[in-house]
Protein backbone atom coordinates (compact mmCIF):
# COMPACT_ATOMS: atom_id res chain seq x y z
CA UNK A 1 0.00 0.00 0.00
CA UNK A 2 1.54 3.96 -1.24
CA UNK A 3 0.42 6.96 -0.01
CA UNK A 4 0.41 8.93 -3.76
CA UNK A 5 0.30 12.08 -3.67
CA UNK A 6 -2.10 14.24 -6.10
CA UNK A 7 -0.68 16.01 -9.13
CA UNK A 8 -2.50 19.00 -8.85
CA UNK A 9 -3.33 19.62 -5.43
CA UNK A 10 -0.70 17.76 -3.66
CA UNK A 11 -2.69 16.61 -0.83
CA UNK A 12 -1.99 12.35 -0.28
CA UNK A 13 -4.16 9.90 -2.26
CA UNK A 14 -5.24 7.12 0.35
CA UNK A 15 -6.38 3.88 -1.21
CA UNK A 16 -9.72 4.10 -2.16
CA UNK A 17 -9.57 7.38 -3.60
CA UNK A 18 -8.92 8.64 -6.53
CA UNK A 19 -8.57 8.44 -10.61
CA UNK A 20 -5.08 7.57 -12.34
CA UNK A 21 -4.59 8.61 -15.42
CA UNK A 22 -1.67 7.45 -17.87
CA UNK A 23 -1.04 9.26 -20.40
CA UNK A 24 0.65 7.78 -23.70
CA UNK A 25 4.14 8.91 -22.95
CA UNK A 26 3.74 6.63 -19.49
CA UNK A 27 3.59 9.14 -17.26
CA UNK A 28 1.09 8.82 -14.26
CA UNK A 29 -1.41 11.38 -12.97
CA UNK A 30 -2.80 10.48 -9.79
CA UNK A 31 -6.18 12.81 -8.51
CA UNK A 32 -7.00 12.96 -4.89
CA UNK A 33 -11.10 13.58 -6.45
CA UNK A 34 -12.67 15.11 -9.25
CA UNK A 35 -12.28 18.55 -8.41
CA UNK A 36 -8.37 17.71 -9.56
CA UNK A 37 -9.17 15.94 -12.38
CA UNK A 38 -11.57 18.28 -13.67
CA UNK A 39 -9.01 21.23 -13.70
CA UNK A 40 -6.38 19.04 -15.11
CA UNK A 41 -8.96 18.14 -17.86
CA UNK A 42 -9.41 21.94 -18.27
CA UNK A 43 -6.04 22.30 -18.66
CA UNK A 44 -5.10 24.52 -16.06
CA UNK A 45 -1.53 24.77 -14.50
CA UNK A 46 -1.43 23.89 -10.87
CA UNK A 47 1.24 26.58 -9.99
CA UNK A 48 -1.51 29.14 -11.37
CA UNK A 49 -4.16 27.94 -8.94
CA UNK A 50 -4.59 29.29 -5.92
CA UNK A 51 -5.34 26.68 -3.46
CA UNK A 52 -2.83 24.30 -4.62
CA UNK A 53 0.47 23.51 -2.48
CA UNK A 54 2.32 24.16 -5.80
CA UNK A 55 1.18 27.76 -5.81
CA UNK A 56 1.49 28.50 -2.21
CA UNK A 57 4.95 26.84 -2.51
CA UNK A 58 5.96 29.00 -5.30
CA UNK A 59 4.63 32.11 -3.88
CA UNK A 60 6.55 31.84 -0.76
CA UNK A 61 2.97 31.37 1.33
CA UNK A 62 4.15 28.28 2.87
CA UNK A 63 7.19 26.45 3.81
CA UNK A 64 9.74 24.99 1.38
CA UNK A 65 12.67 24.39 2.09
CA UNK A 66 12.85 22.52 5.65
CA UNK A 67 15.43 19.24 6.93
CA UNK A 68 11.76 17.66 8.07
CA UNK A 69 11.03 17.43 4.25
CA UNK A 70 14.26 15.15 3.93
CA UNK A 71 12.62 12.16 5.64
CA UNK A 72 9.68 11.95 3.23
CA UNK A 73 12.35 12.07 -0.18
CA UNK A 74 11.18 8.69 -2.61
CA UNK A 75 14.01 5.90 -2.26
CA UNK A 76 14.10 3.47 -4.42
CA UNK A 77 16.22 1.05 -2.99
CA UNK A 78 14.13 -1.21 -0.51
CA UNK A 79 14.85 -1.57 3.29
CA UNK A 80 15.42 -4.93 4.45
CA UNK A 81 13.05 -5.58 6.94
CA UNK A 82 14.27 -4.92 10.52
CA UNK A 83 11.67 -5.19 13.14
CA UNK A 84 13.56 -2.60 15.39
CA UNK A 85 13.88 -0.15 12.56
CA UNK A 86 10.38 -0.75 11.89
CA UNK A 87 8.83 0.33 14.77
CA UNK A 88 11.58 3.22 15.60
CA UNK A 89 10.98 4.63 12.16
CA UNK A 90 6.69 4.74 13.38
CA UNK A 91 7.69 6.33 16.21
CA UNK A 92 9.78 9.24 14.17
CA UNK A 93 6.77 9.55 11.90
CA UNK A 94 4.50 11.31 14.48
CA UNK A 95 6.96 13.05 15.76
CA UNK A 96 8.06 14.73 12.52
CA UNK A 97 5.03 15.33 11.18
CA UNK A 98 4.13 17.22 14.58
CA UNK A 99 7.53 19.43 14.44
CA UNK A 100 6.56 19.95 10.46
CA UNK A 101 3.52 21.33 11.62
CA UNK A 102 4.65 23.57 14.47
CA UNK A 103 7.62 24.72 11.46
CA UNK A 104 4.97 25.57 9.12
CA UNK A 105 2.36 27.47 11.40
CA UNK A 106 5.63 29.65 12.48
CA UNK A 107 6.11 30.22 9.14
CA UNK A 108 2.66 31.63 8.23
CA UNK A 109 2.80 33.40 11.66
CA UNK A 110 5.96 35.18 10.90
CA UNK A 111 4.73 35.60 7.16
CA UNK A 112 1.75 37.66 8.99
CA UNK A 113 3.63 39.17 11.73
CA UNK A 114 3.51 42.88 10.13
CA UNK A 115 -0.34 42.90 9.94
CA UNK A 116 -1.98 44.20 12.95
CA UNK A 117 0.35 47.32 13.24
CA UNK A 118 0.58 47.93 9.74
CA UNK A 119 -3.40 47.89 9.91
CA UNK A 120 -3.50 50.20 13.01
CA UNK A 121 -1.37 52.71 11.05
CA UNK A 122 -3.94 52.55 8.13
CA UNK A 123 -6.76 53.61 10.03
CA UNK A 124 -5.38 56.00 12.29
CA UNK A 125 -4.37 57.96 9.11
CA UNK A 126 -7.67 57.47 7.67
CA UNK A 127 -9.21 58.72 10.74
CA UNK A 128 -7.57 61.93 10.50
CA UNK A 129 -8.20 62.47 7.08
CA UNK A 130 -11.35 61.74 6.91
CA UNK A 131 -13.08 63.19 10.56
CA UNK A 132 -15.18 65.45 8.81
CA UNK A 133 -17.43 62.46 7.46
CA UNK A 134 -18.52 61.64 10.76
CA UNK A 135 -18.18 64.75 12.74
CA UNK A 136 -18.88 68.16 11.97
CA UNK A 137 -16.14 70.91 11.35
CA UNK A 138 -17.76 73.06 13.91
CA UNK A 139 -17.71 69.93 16.48
CA UNK A 140 -14.39 69.84 15.89
CA UNK A 141 -13.27 72.91 16.61
CA UNK A 142 -15.12 73.02 20.04
CA UNK A 143 -13.69 69.21 20.92
CA UNK A 144 -10.88 68.96 18.99
CA UNK A 145 -10.66 64.92 19.84
CA UNK A 146 -10.82 62.18 17.32
CA UNK A 147 -13.73 60.79 19.44
CA UNK A 148 -17.83 61.72 18.54
CA UNK A 149 -19.62 63.43 21.55
CA UNK A 150 -21.89 61.74 23.53
CA UNK A 151 -25.53 62.02 23.06
CA UNK A 152 -28.23 61.82 25.92
CA UNK A 153 -31.53 60.46 25.26
CA UNK A 154 -34.30 60.83 27.68
CA UNK A 155 -35.78 57.15 28.10
CA UNK A 156 -39.10 57.44 29.64
CA UNK A 157 -40.38 54.22 32.15
CA UNK A 158 -43.09 52.81 30.60
CA UNK A 159 -43.32 49.33 32.06
CA UNK A 160 -46.34 50.12 34.48
CA UNK A 161 -48.85 51.27 31.78
CA UNK A 162 -47.98 48.22 29.04
CA UNK A 163 -48.82 46.05 32.04
CA UNK A 164 -51.90 47.94 32.00
CA UNK A 165 -52.83 47.37 28.70
CA UNK A 166 -51.80 43.84 28.38
CA UNK B 1 -32.00 8.19 -23.60
CA UNK B 2 -31.91 10.64 -26.44
CA UNK B 3 -29.72 12.39 -25.24
CA UNK B 4 -26.95 9.16 -24.29
CA UNK B 5 -27.95 8.69 -28.00
CA UNK B 6 -26.54 12.04 -29.17
CA UNK B 7 -23.95 11.85 -26.53
CA UNK B 8 -22.80 8.74 -28.47
CA UNK B 9 -22.90 10.25 -31.92
CA UNK B 10 -21.39 13.27 -30.64
CA UNK B 11 -18.34 10.73 -29.19
CA UNK B 12 -17.92 9.54 -32.73
CA UNK B 13 -18.21 13.60 -34.73
CA UNK B 14 -15.76 14.34 -31.17
CA UNK B 15 -13.53 11.52 -32.10
CA UNK B 16 -11.32 12.36 -34.66
CA UNK B 17 -10.55 15.75 -32.66
CA UNK B 18 -8.08 15.64 -30.13
CA UNK B 19 -7.61 16.00 -26.54
CA UNK B 20 -6.48 20.24 -26.55
CA UNK B 21 -9.47 21.12 -28.99
CA UNK B 22 -11.62 20.30 -26.41
CA UNK B 23 -9.37 21.98 -23.86
CA UNK B 24 -9.98 25.31 -26.40
CA UNK B 25 -13.80 25.01 -26.63
CA UNK B 26 -13.53 25.05 -22.71
CA UNK B 27 -12.71 28.45 -21.96
CA UNK B 28 -14.69 29.96 -19.00
CA UNK B 29 -14.58 27.96 -15.49
CA UNK B 30 -19.03 27.51 -15.97
CA UNK B 31 -19.95 24.25 -16.80
CA UNK B 32 -22.65 25.10 -19.30
CA UNK B 33 -25.02 22.28 -20.82
CA UNK B 34 -22.83 22.20 -23.55
CA UNK B 35 -20.12 21.32 -21.78
CA UNK B 36 -21.58 18.62 -19.75
CA UNK B 37 -22.14 16.87 -23.35
CA UNK B 38 -18.52 17.59 -24.31
CA UNK B 39 -17.23 15.74 -21.17
CA UNK B 40 -17.50 12.35 -22.93
CA UNK B 41 -18.85 9.57 -21.01
CA UNK B 42 -16.54 6.84 -22.21
CA UNK B 43 -18.02 3.31 -22.18
CA UNK B 44 -16.84 0.06 -23.32
CA UNK B 45 -14.85 -1.02 -26.69
CA UNK B 46 -18.17 -2.63 -28.90
CA UNK B 47 -18.67 -3.57 -32.32
CA UNK B 48 -17.20 -0.77 -34.32
CA UNK B 49 -15.01 0.45 -32.04
CA UNK B 50 -11.23 1.75 -33.67
CA UNK B 51 -8.70 0.77 -32.01
CA UNK B 52 -4.93 1.71 -32.65
CA UNK B 53 -2.51 -1.40 -32.84
CA UNK B 54 0.57 -0.77 -30.82
CA UNK B 55 2.75 -3.27 -31.75
CA UNK B 56 4.49 -4.50 -34.72
CA UNK B 57 2.67 -7.33 -36.42
CA UNK B 58 1.93 -4.61 -38.91
CA UNK B 59 -1.44 -3.52 -38.36
CA UNK B 60 -2.36 -0.14 -37.79
CA UNK B 61 -5.76 0.65 -37.26
CA UNK B 62 -7.93 -2.39 -36.48
CA UNK B 63 -11.77 -2.54 -35.56
CA UNK B 64 -13.76 -4.04 -33.52
CA UNK B 65 -16.33 -7.03 -34.55
CA UNK B 66 -16.59 -8.91 -31.41
CA UNK B 67 -16.22 -8.51 -27.69
CA UNK B 68 -15.52 -11.84 -26.08
CA UNK B 69 -17.53 -12.80 -22.98
CA UNK B 70 -19.36 -9.62 -22.45
CA UNK B 71 -22.89 -8.46 -23.65
CA UNK B 72 -21.94 -4.77 -23.03
CA UNK B 73 -18.20 -4.76 -24.71
CA UNK B 74 -14.49 -5.15 -23.77
CA UNK B 75 -13.01 -3.38 -21.11
CA UNK B 76 -9.44 -2.90 -20.51
CA UNK B 77 -7.75 -6.08 -20.40
CA UNK B 78 -10.50 -7.83 -22.42
CA UNK B 79 -10.40 -9.76 -25.88
CA UNK B 80 -11.90 -8.54 -28.82
CA UNK B 81 -12.43 -10.22 -32.38
CA UNK B 82 -11.41 -7.51 -34.74
CA UNK B 83 -11.12 -6.40 -38.66
CA UNK B 84 -7.67 -5.24 -39.81
CA UNK B 85 -8.78 -1.66 -41.38
CA UNK B 86 -5.31 0.14 -42.02
CA UNK B 87 -1.73 -1.85 -42.57
CA UNK B 88 1.76 0.07 -41.82
CA UNK B 89 2.88 0.45 -45.59
CA UNK B 90 5.17 -2.16 -47.01
CA UNK B 91 7.73 0.54 -47.51
CA UNK B 92 8.19 1.55 -43.90
CA UNK B 93 10.05 -1.57 -42.85
CA UNK B 94 12.35 -0.33 -40.01
CA UNK B 95 14.28 -1.95 -37.57
CA UNK B 96 12.10 -3.58 -35.34
CA UNK B 97 9.13 -3.41 -37.67
CA UNK B 98 8.15 -6.58 -39.59
CA UNK B 99 6.63 -5.99 -43.22
CA UNK B 100 2.79 -6.44 -42.10
CA UNK B 101 2.23 -10.19 -41.35
CA UNK B 102 -1.77 -9.44 -41.20
CA UNK B 103 -3.28 -8.18 -44.29
CA UNK B 104 -6.11 -6.11 -44.55
CA UNK B 105 -9.40 -7.28 -43.74
CA UNK B 106 -8.19 -9.74 -42.06
CA UNK B 107 -9.68 -11.32 -39.32
CA UNK B 108 -7.75 -11.24 -35.82
CA UNK B 109 -7.80 -11.43 -32.05
CA UNK B 110 -6.56 -9.15 -29.96
CA UNK B 111 -6.16 -8.38 -26.32
CA UNK B 112 -6.95 -4.22 -25.39
CA UNK B 113 -4.02 -2.77 -23.55
CA UNK B 114 -5.16 0.75 -23.21
CA UNK B 115 -8.70 1.95 -23.01
CA UNK B 116 -10.14 5.30 -22.22
CA UNK B 117 -12.75 3.98 -20.11
CA UNK B 118 -11.99 3.94 -16.67
CA UNK B 119 -11.51 0.58 -14.81
CA UNK B 120 -11.88 0.21 -10.89
CA UNK B 121 -8.67 -1.43 -9.45
CA UNK B 122 -8.31 -3.97 -6.59
CA UNK B 123 -7.28 -1.11 -3.81
CA UNK B 124 -10.49 0.99 -5.12
CA UNK B 125 -8.95 3.67 -7.17
CA UNK B 126 -9.87 4.26 -11.04
CA UNK B 127 -7.31 3.57 -13.91
CA UNK B 128 -7.71 5.54 -17.14
CA UNK B 129 -5.87 5.59 -20.36
CA UNK B 130 -5.56 8.25 -23.34
CA UNK B 131 -6.84 5.90 -26.13
CA UNK B 132 -8.01 3.28 -27.11
CA UNK B 133 -5.22 0.52 -28.24
CA UNK B 134 -4.74 -3.11 -28.81
CA UNK B 135 -2.13 -5.62 -29.38
CA UNK B 136 -3.14 -8.70 -31.94
CA UNK B 137 -2.83 -12.07 -30.79
CA UNK B 138 -3.37 -15.51 -32.18
CA UNK B 139 -5.09 -18.45 -30.73
CA UNK B 140 -2.69 -21.35 -29.78
CA UNK B 141 -3.22 -24.35 -28.12
CA UNK B 142 -5.18 -22.65 -25.47
CA UNK B 143 -3.82 -19.70 -25.36
CA UNK B 144 -3.58 -16.19 -26.77
CA UNK B 145 -0.12 -15.43 -27.80
CA UNK B 146 1.28 -12.00 -29.21
CA UNK B 147 1.75 -12.02 -32.98
CA UNK B 148 4.13 -9.04 -32.63
CA UNK B 149 7.15 -8.66 -31.30
CA UNK B 150 7.20 -5.50 -29.81
CA UNK B 151 5.20 -3.39 -27.69
CA UNK B 152 4.97 0.59 -27.62
CA UNK B 153 3.62 2.48 -25.07
CA UNK B 154 2.15 1.54 -21.21
CA UNK B 155 0.24 -0.97 -20.29
CA UNK B 156 -1.67 -2.10 -17.70
CA UNK B 157 -1.51 -4.73 -14.69
CA UNK B 158 -4.44 -6.14 -15.33
CA UNK B 159 -2.87 -7.86 -17.82
CA UNK B 160 -0.64 -10.68 -15.43
CA UNK B 161 -4.80 -11.36 -13.58
CA UNK B 162 -5.77 -12.15 -17.03
CA UNK B 163 -2.23 -14.42 -18.25
CA UNK B 164 -1.37 -11.85 -21.12
CA UNK B 165 2.30 -12.37 -19.12
CA UNK B 166 4.22 -12.33 -22.73
CA UNK B 167 2.70 -8.95 -23.20
CA UNK B 168 3.59 -7.39 -20.24
CA UNK B 169 7.03 -9.07 -20.56
CA UNK B 170 7.29 -6.82 -23.69
CA UNK B 171 6.04 -3.87 -22.92
CA UNK B 172 8.09 -0.64 -22.51
CA UNK B 173 6.29 0.54 -19.43
CA UNK B 174 3.69 -1.45 -16.82
CA UNK B 175 1.14 0.99 -15.47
Amino acid sequence: MRLEKCWFCSSTVYPGHGIQFVRNDAKIFRFCRSKCHKNFKMKRNPRKVKWTKAYRRLHGKDMTQDTTFEFERKRNRPERYDRNLAENTLKAIKKIVKVRADRESNHIKNRMKGNKSAERKRDAKELEQSIHMVKAPLTLEKDPSYTLPKIQEKVHLRSEENRMEE
Amino acid sequence: MAASIWCLAGRSLLGGLGNSSLGVLRMSSELTRSDLLFQQTRTFIQMGTNLKVVDNSGAKRVKCIQALKSKKGARLGDIIVASVQEINPAKEVKKGFMSSTVKKGAVVHAVVVRAAMPRGRCDGSQIKFDDNACVLVKYVGGEYEPIGKRVHGPVPHELRKKKHVKILSLAGHVA
